[in-house]
Parts: structure tokens; C-alpha cells; sequence
């Protein structure tokens, strides 16, 4: 085993992101596997698709503490960044860095054993962020409190309604002593008072110095909570400023996607 | 070792859903190997007896729990990364842990087995020997061997569906060239024969392993120097073989899988 915690990318510093020149295509066939034949023989498959550019030269310099939101079009390639952003997916080209802890939420509860109750689940997710049995253990009444499952927490997850299985989720990765919070279109937790807490708990991880990322198609949580925004189209960055700018431009492009029949 | 921790998570979460909903649960580690040594012995010694070793039961069970360990370890292995696939999808950490803690969950059932073996083997067969003092070290050889193999035919099979196929064809023909059975210097047909002799004791890597272990605990003397060279060399090659192909193939593991 590697011991590569998530730890302090290169020349950046806690809570800053780097993003020079970034490109990242995705190949988009049915199977994506290769088989040994095609290894063998040495080629591909022709024909399908040809591979989707989800990254076209992106560069972003974002700063401790900053709060952006990333909007778009469905395929517009803001969860492709937040993937890249989040060290999952490797670039084809140009570099990326984020500094520090970097918490992602890009599924809430993946990785959760169905067959573990909701404690053990709290200790397995925290794992996987690289945190020590201890560390958990001083966060546990927190995220068992925020997530309100109450005698629930030490049923199997698999027994959860979906809304507790998102909350669940959503404890854990806002109770991580996050430097960078990457976070894609999970606020839509739960009932409105709990959507209202998660809201809150990010406002106070911001507080506390952490970076935002968010993606969301939701325009007034992102004018609540990002100061700046940027809009990507195809693959690549068409506005990068503050958000109150951004919002009006966002619309316009969103407008003039849709070819409305005018009235004659 | 920050994710030291995520390694006991994940062994700890692969023991449980292995026993989960089986009424004998862990037990079934210890028929499985019975019931094959008691399969081979009929068919060996009983049926077409084979150059008879003493204690033949014994002699099968040696074996068989080594050979049972590796190849169930990198059959399990082998589609990890893809059963784990929202894990890998979704977060960051690092990839080894999936196929390393498979491997382990597997070594703790060998463990086990053998903890249960040897002093019954030792007892009848009158075989404490100093010689026992070298089977940790084997053992961590033979736990390193299969890892390196295991990382290696995990990430191969994520972006090459057909290995873990080809692997598990390719362990039966294994299987039975493996010196389970037998022990090759007691082959008569091929005491004249010395490439067919060379191929089933050196070509095939699990060989050592097997006999080592069985010379110490069913042999009660240290296994050749060759046969030691061989295993530790063996398991330091493929350890480092397969972390490094691991690391090599393992940045585009969430998009394969």
C-alpha cells in the first residue's frame, strides 16, 4: 500500500486549487473495457462514437477560501472537474493541484456497505478520507447528531430510506476538517429543514477557511452561497468572475440554447 | 501509513460479507479442504495410487491448503477493483487497498488452517524440528508472492475482462502440475527424464512455495537452499512486478471500472 494521503499537492497551498491547461477526453463506447484480443492484435475497435471531450484547455486559479459555483449544461463538464479536481480521473494534458484536504462529494453514501449498520458505515467512510480510528471516533456523536437518524444509526444501511441514506452521507463528508470542499448537486437532501442545515454546515466550513466548489443547476443556492462563478460550455471556461456578473451571462447562454418560436 | 485504517475497515468488511447468511460460517474454510484431501486421497491412494508418501492425508493437506490459498486469493482478486467499482468511482484513496485487503482475508483463513494443521501433522509424524523457526519466514514470502500476483491480475482485469477467465482455466491444468500430490523427486517415470523433472519444480513459481512449507512441516528439516533462494527471490520479484504495474495502470481505474 501506498501511504498517499490526500495530502498537500506540490507548490499549493492548503485550500488553493490549480488548474493549468486542462484536458481530459472520455472514450464514450458501451464497453469500456478492452479485451485481450484487441491488446494482442494491437488495435481498437473501430467505429462508435469518437471519444467526448469533456476538458478542453480549462485553466482555474482558485484561492484559500474562495467560493465557487460551477454551471453549465448537462455534458457542459463541470462534474468531469470536480472528478479531476478530486484526484479520481488523471488529465490527458495540463496540471491540477489542490491543496490540503480535499472532501468530495460527488455521490453521497457510495461505498457504504449495505450490510453494516450506519455506525459502521460512519467509520469505514472516514477511512476512506484517510482519517484514523480516533479521529472518527472524536467526530462520532457530531455526524450521528447532524445526520438525525437517532436509534437508526446501528440498523444496516441497507434498511434506510433513501433521504436517511443521503443524510447519513452527507454527515460524514461535512464532518472532515475539510481545506477543499468539491461538492456535486447532493444539497437536495432530505426535507427542506434538513436541506436548510446542510446549507448552513457548509456556510460554517467556509468560516472555517475552506474552499467551495459547487456544482449545482440550482441558481438562487448558488447566488446564496458562491461569491464566484464559472460557466463552462462544451468542455471548455466562457465566464470566470463574480457570481452576481456571472448569473446574468449564464442565462443568456442558457437562453440562446433554446430557440424560442416568437410570436407573429 | 495514514490508510493503515481503511485497510483494517476493508478486511474487516470483506470477512463479514463473506460469512453473512452461511450457517457454518467460518467452518466451511476447514471442510473445503478436507473434503478435497479426502476426494485425492481416494483417487491417489486409494484408487491409482500414486509413489506412495507416508502419511498420505497429511502429505495431500499441506499442500492443498498452500495451493487453495493462492488460487482462491487471486481469484477473489481478480474482480475486486470492479465489485468495488462505486468506491473506486467516487473517492480518492489508494486502489491497493481493495485487492490487498482480499488478499489478507484470505491469508487470516490460511493462517487459521495451518495454525490447526501443523501441530497435528508435527504430533504424528514426530516432526518438531528447529526447522519450524523458518516457517514465518516462508510464510511472509508466500503471503508476498501472492499479493504481487493478485495486484497485478486485479488491475489487469479491470481494463481486461478476459484475465480473470483465463485465469481461472488456467489454475485446474495448475492444479494438477502443482507438487500436491506428489513430491517430483519421488517421480520414478522421470528420474531420467531431468526437463520434465526441471519444469515441475522450477518453472512453475507455486512449486517452491508448496514444498517448503511441506518439507518444514511435514518433512521436519529446512527445505533445500535452492527451494529457499527461489521463494524469496520469487516473492520479491512479483511483489515489486506487481506494485509497479499497479501503479502504472491504476490512474485510469475510474474510468474503466
Amino acid at each position: 500500500m501506498t501511504p498517499r494521503r490526500p495530502a498537500l499537492d506540490e507548490g499549493v497551498r492548503p485550500g488553493e486549487i490549480v488548474l493549468e491547461h486542462a484536458s481530459r477526453a472520455f472514450s464514450v463506447k458501451a464497453d469500456r473495457g478492452r479485451t485481450l484480443k484487441e491488446m494482442l492484435i494491437g488495435r481498437r475497435r473501430a467505429g462508435g462514437p469518437a471519444p467526448v471531450q469533456a476538458l478542453r484547455d480549462v485553466s482555474l486559479h482558485i484561492q484559500p477560501g474562495e467560493t465557487v459555483g460551477m454551471v453549465g449544461r448537462n455534458g457542459a463538464g463541470k462534474s468531469s472537474t470536480l472528478r479531476v479536481l478530486a484526484g479520481i480521473v488523471p488529465l490527458n494534458s495540463g496540471r491540477v493541484a489542490c491543496g490540503g484536504q480535499v472532501v468530495a462529494q460527488l455521490e453521497l453514501g457510495a461505498g457504504f456497505g449495505r450490510d453494516f449498520s450506519g455506525r459502521e458505515n460512519i467509520f469505514l467512510n472516514g477511512a476512506l478520507h484517510g482519517l484514523q480510528k480516533e479521529q472518527i471516533e472524536s467526530r462520532l456523536d457530531a455526524i450521528i447528531g447532524f445526520s438525525e437518524l437517532g436509534d437508526f444509526i446501528d440498523a444496516p444501511v441497507a434498511t434506510y430510506s433513501s433521504g436517511m441514506f443521503l443524510r447519513l452521507g452527507f454527515s460524514i463528508a461535512a464532518h472532515l476538517d475539510a481545506d477543499v470542499l468539491l461538492i456535486d448537486e447532493v444539497l437536495a437532501v432530505g426535507d427542506e429543514a434538513f436541506q436548510r442545515r446542510c446549507e448552513a454546515r457548509i456556510a460554517e466550513q467556509i468560516a472555517a477557511g475552506a474552499t467551495l466548489v459547487l456544482v449545482s443547476h440550482d441558481a438562487a443556492l448558488i447566488e446564496r452561497t458562491c461569491e464566484r462563478l464559472v460557466v463552462l460550455d462544451g468542455g471548455r471556461k466562457v465566464f470566470d468572475g463574480p457570481v452576481d456578473e456571472g448569473m446574468p451571462f449564464y442565462h443568456r447562454l442558457m437562453g440562446t440554447a433554446v430557440t424560442v418560436p416568437s410570436p407573429q | 501509513m495514514a490508510y493503515r485504517y481503511l485497510f483494517e475497515q476493508m478486511v474487516r468488511r470483506e470477512l463479514r460479507q463473506k460469512y453473512k447468511g452461511s450457517a457454518l460460517g467460518v467452518l466451511w474454510y476447514l471442510i473445503n479442504p478436507l473434503v478435497l484431501m479426502g476426494a485425492y486421497y481416494l483417487m491417489f491412494g486409494v484408487i491409482f495410487p500414486a509413489p506412495s508418501e507416508d502419511d498420505y492425508p497429511l502429505f495431500l493437506l499441506v499442500g492443498l491448503v498452500v495451493w487453495v490459498f493462492f488460487s482462491q486469493a487471486v481469484l477473489s482478486a481478480a474482480p475486486s477493483l470492479l465489485d468495488q467499482g462505486a468506491l473506486v468511482r467516487k473517492a480518492r484513496f489508494p486502489r491497493e487497498a481493495i485487492p490487498a485487503s482480499v488478499v489478507t482475508v484470505q491469508l487470516v483463513t490460511f493462517l487459521a488452517l495451518l495454525a490447526l494443521l501443523t501441530p497435528i501433522t508435527i504430533a504424528i509424524r514426530g516432526t518438531a524440528d528447529l526447522a519450524l523457526l523458518a516457517l514465518p519466514l516462508i510464510l511472509a514470502c508466500l503471503f508476498a508472492f501472492v499479493l504481487g500476483f493478485a495486484l497485478a491480475v486485479s488491475v489487469l482485469h479491470a481494463y481486461f475482462r478476459d484475465v480473470a477467465p483465463i485465469l481461472s482455466a488456467a489454475l485446474l491444468p495448475w492444479f494438477f502440475l502443482s507438487p500436491i500430490f506428489f513430491d517430483p523427486s519421488h517421480l520414478d517415470r522421470f528420474s531420467d527424464e531431468t526437463a520434465a523433472l526441471f519444469v515441475l519444480e522450477w518453472v512453475n513459481p507455486v512449486a517452491p512455495f508448496i514444498v517448503a512449507i511441506r518439507d518444514v512441516i511435514y518433512g521436519g528439516a529446512l527445505p533445500a537452499l535452492p527451494v529457499l533462494l527461489y521463494v524469496g527471490v520469487a516473492a520479491a520479484l512479483v511483489l515489486a512486478g506487481g506494485m509497479a504495474l499497479f501503479r502504472r495502470m491504476q490512474g485510469e481505474l475510474a474510468v474503466v471500472v
